[in-house]
């Protein structure tokens, strides 16, 4: 059969199955079994097991849960409050201070956790009563903590970033060090639009509170620690101390131990919980790690991977367009898969033609990495927009949802914005680790 | 177990039976990823503040994540912890719900068998010959290749168990995408 055909019959039929609600791991087996029955027989099944088990056999794939861990036990503690609070205070004077200070404090804390969910509910919680009582739009408000969640994929430790690293045999570290100027440049432009849209719809007809310097400085010392392991963490990475998996897991035990004893969370119960949480997680992640190495293996063994790559360069179109049309691909998938299955499903095929057409993998990854986000606060799945309307059911999902649009719109600026400049993901690498040849 | 199921009275004895063997093993393998993250801190302080070498903890710390992975697939079955994309069967109404849940648990659960039976395959030939891995550490393969067989047979029986729920009216929700 003609290659390009099978591509596309594998294609629809991997659509249909995953449409059916089945688990995304077990369609991406049950895909990878059917073809390769049909096409290699029944010995072929004998494979599945070996493939999915050798596919785990990675010990890079242990800082997953390291980092789940980590971000579950920063998630569980008081840190969220305490941020949202040490910022506010500290950035009360800022012009839509209160906003600003939210979305700080869901940059830094959704890169702790790493969790979307998690820092819309531990920073929305706070953050949106407050600022509707001060008269801040609730599309302002609802929209910008949406979007705020979705930074954690970017800014490192990402465990998106960890996937398609290991998805690619690319640099963690360097991958790491690619999504701080962009996630940088997400928050600028998230809080400028934060700050033009309550200026337009309000005035500047806000509430602001004041604070004593002592009220300033009381919640600094509970905030530290959680940032100084994360920074220490980020310098072992760096420091070439020790590999992400091994400086993950210190980091994981340290925080454990900061919430046992900073934040007292001293019953088995919430010590419980902590793990309860990562394991469904890890296993949730790692179960579809697995499943897309079967997945691959089977697209390669039956040429499809090759051929898709053979076709495009044959296809001689200009690299923005191919670039704009792979972006457009990306966002579709984001709509309806996690980041997770959408890296692990589609970075195999999409490396090499993004190489041959002479793009960097890192910067791909930052590109690919804002289409998730994206998708996180998009309809239909967009979790963070149900986390939302979870948290403040006062606020009507269409609100919420108009909400978020404009965060959309800035997202897909800073990929235009990115484009243009892609030095604004390469310098920070390439200055502190070297240029890659 | 979280509120997504019924719970207690009414559930048939077998659906609980399965549900505690689930969370016995999800708590296994919570342990298992515990424990990991200790013996890479160990190995870690072995390796930097004592000077010495490591010779099992990578192997080890490998092996019990893909046995955590495995032996929690049940577990994490039961708290709807396994993505999905649940968006056709929003549009449906609630036999049609139904109906597509059962399909799709029931091929889950066939695929979830099979690879269960090659699984042990691998297992037996392993235990047979005595396979060992190539290392210094030269674990006994058919230690951590057990946890195939094991694993998704209880997979299996926490998706029979999603199925007669199913049947019964409850249909599990998936509380999300992402």
């Amino acid at each position: 059969m003609d290659p390009l055909l099978l591509s596309a019959i594998i294609a629809i039929a991997t659509i249909a199955i995953l449409f059916s609600g089945m688990p995304i791991a077990v369609g991406l087996m049950l895909v990878s079994a059917i073809f390769l029955l049909i096409f290699d027989g029944f010995s072929s099944l004998e494979l599945l097991p070996e493939l999915l088990f050798g596919k785990l056999d990675n010990f890079a794939l242990l800082s997953i849960p390291m980092f789940i861990i980590m971000g579950a036990a920063i998630s569980s503690s008081r840190a969220g409050a305490d941020l949202y609070e040490a910022l506010e205070r500290w950035l009360t004077k800022v012009p839509g201070g209160l906003v600003v200070s939210n979305l700080g404090a869901c940059a830094l804390f959704s890169a702790m956790s790493g969790s979307s969910p998690a820092t819309c509910a531990a920073i929305g919680k706070m953050g949106i009563p407050e600022m509707l009582k001060r008269g801040y739009p609730a599309t302002v408000a609802s929209g910008s903590i949406a979007a705020g969640g979705t930074l954690g994929i970017l800014i490192p430790p990402s465990v998106t970033m960890i996937i398609y690293g290991i998805a690619t045999e690319t640099s963690i570290g360097r991958l790491f060090l690619a999504g701080v100027l962009p996630g940088l440049l997400l928050v600028l432009l998230f809080m400028m639009w934060s700050i033009y849209s309550t200026w337009r719809q309000q005035g500047s007809d806000v509430i602001k509170k004041e604070y004593s310097w002592k009220e300033k400085f009381e919640v600094l010392p509970r905030v530290a620690p959680f940032i100084i392991i994360i920074l220490g963490v980020l310098y072992a990475l760096y420091g070439g101390v020790a590999t992400p998996s091994e400086t993950a897991a210190v980091g994981a035990l340290l925080c454990l131990i900061v919430t046992v004893v900073v934040y007292k969370l001293y019953s088995f119960k919430g010590l419980w919980s902590i793990f309860r949480d990562s394991t469904k997680e890890s296993v949730m992640i790692l179960f579809i790690i697995g499943a897309a190495g079967v997945f691959s293996y089977m697209l390669s063994s039956l040429f499809v991977t090759q051929s898709i790559a053979e076709w495009i360069a044959t296809l001689d179109v200009n690299r923005w367009i191919l670039m704009f049309a792979i972006n457009i691909f990306l966002l579709i998938a984001g709509f309806f898969l996690p980041p997770v299955a959408v890296i692990l499903m589609t970075a195999p095929i999409l490396l090499p033609i993004i190489i041959s057409a002479g793009f960097d993998p890192y910067w791909f990854a930052v590109i690919l990495t804002i289409n998730m986000e994206i998708g996180l606060i998009s309809p239909p799945v967009g979790l963070n927009l149900y986390v939302i309307n979870g948290i403040a059911p006062e606020i009507k999902l269409k609100t919420i949802l108009l909400g978020s649009l404009p965060y959309v719109a800035c997202m897909i600026l800073a990929i235009i914005i990115l484009s243009a400049f892609p030095g604004l993901v390469t310098w920070l690498p390439d200055t502190l680790m070297g240029r890659l040849n | 177990m979280g509120t997504i199921h019924s719970k207690g009275q009414g559930v048939p004895v077998w659906i609980q039976i399965i549900r505690k063997i689930s969370t016995v093993f999800g708590i296994i393998s919570s342990a298992m990823i515990a424990a990991s993250v200790l013996i890479i801190c160990q190995m870690i302080w072995v390796r930097f503040v004592l000077n010495g070498s490591t010779i099992w903890q990578t192997e080890a710390v490998v092996y019990l994540m893909i046995s955590a992975v495995l032996l929690g697939l049940p577990y994490v079955q039961l708290l709807r912890g396994h993505v999905n994309v649940d968006l056709l069967s929003v549009i449906l109404n609630p036999t049609g719900q139904k109906i597509l849940a059962c399909f799709s648990l029931s091929i889950a659960m066939l695929l979830s068998l099979l690879i269960a039976f090659y699984g042990y395959e691998i297992f037996h030939i392993a235990l047979e010959r005595n396979w060992r891995s190539d290392t210094v550490w030269g674990v006994r393969l058919w230690i951590p290749y057990l946890s195939v067989p094991v694993g998704f047979v209880l997979f299996a029986l926490q998706l029979l168990a999603d199925i007669a729920e199913t049947i019964r009216g409850n249909i599990p929700k998936n509380p999300g995408g992402h």
